[in-house]
């Protein structure tokens, strides 16, 4: 077994394995499965819910990961925000002496969630500026209506 | 209409994520759908090599006893259980039923086919170039129920 606790370092590895296989493109292929596959969970909460969605779904996820962020959600204005101060997923890759992490496996987090948010009638961004510390931030916002 | 802040620091939280067993699971299946099952194990290989560098060290120097510390820590992390019997070369572990495997059903994914192969080839790979060898033993697809042996196969100089 690989335990849970040792997913993200896999994660990593295997970004490595696909791009050695086929390029950026395999890499970006595989988010695209596992978006459609995995996140499923956000999908519903979201098409059930709205931008509450993305807080129900965060509140969990983030929680179990032990992350260190500010999550903020105005329901009027139809927002969300993650200020990630300290990622548990980069930290762990960067505290691995011994292990050198996927030069873009930060944008997996670009790729993954806007291809669900996105069909879904919100704007997705995240600025990755920091990623080399281990930050980021996430901003999601219901898109205008067009009358 | 909510106005909501959370505020979470690090050592709010214990770090057990299990979604991610999930994850895994459906690498596993796309690298089998799109490149076989070679690539899986090639994968895997990989993983455990790079990945688990300081734990083949530590197996060299210090022998099975390294494995059980790690077994019990990972195990203990996932709040399963894991029976171990250890000798000076010989350490048998039986894991009645994986957390991964649960996990996985639970979220109602099809488990990869050649999901045993995370402790099949992952092992076989930890102790190679080691003086032990690595054997599943048992593996029971529906629980995941496994039992492990490793032995010294060389003695060292």
């Amino acid at each position: 077994m690989i335990s849970c606790t040792e997913f993200i370092p896999a994660y990593s590895e295997l970004f490595k394995f696909l791009e050695k296989k086929g390029g950026e493109q395999a890499v970006l292929d595989f988010w695209h499965f596992l978006s459609d596959t995995y996140l499923t969970s956000l999908k519903n909460l979201v098409a059930e819910h709205g931008i509450r969605g993305c807080w129900m779904y965060w509140s969990k996820t983030l929680n179990e990961e032990a992350a260190d962020f500010t999550m903020e959600l105005d329901e009027e204005a139809g927002e969300l925000s993650i200020t990630m101060h300290h990622c548990p997923s980069k930290g762990r890759l960067l505290a691995l002496k011994h292990l050198k992490p996927y030069g873009n496996y930060c944008r997996h987090c670009d790729v993954l969630y806007r291809r669900v948010l996105e069909p879904l009638g919100f704007e997705y961004q995240i600025d990755l500026s920091r990623a080399d510390r281990a930050r980021c931030r996430v901003t999601v916002k219901a898109k205008p209506v067009k009358t | 209409m909510a106005k909501k802040v959370m505020r979470r620091k690090a050592a709010d939280n214990v770090y057990l994520h299990k979604d991610f067993h999930g994850a895994l699971n459906q690498a596993l299946h796309y690298l089998h759908i799109k490149f076989g099952e070679k690539a899986v194990r090639d994968y895997l290989k990989q993983f455990a090599i790079n990945f688990h560098a300081p734990l083949r060290q530590a197996l060299a120097e210090k022998g099975l006893a390294a494995l059980e510390d790690y077994f019990k820590c990972i195990y203990g992390l996932e709040g399963a259980e894991c029976r171990m019997e250890l000798s000076p070369d010989e350490l048998t572990v039986i894991v009645p039923c994986c957390p991964a495997v649960a996990h996985i059903r639970k979220m109602g994914l099809p488990l990869s086919p050649i999901f045993c192969e995370t402790t099949k080839t992952v092992y076989d790979a930890i102790v190679d170039g080691t003086p032990f060898k690595a054997e599943l033993l048992e593996y029971v697809e529906e629980t995941g129920r496994s039992v492990q042996r490793f032995t010294r196969s060389r003695k060292e100089p």
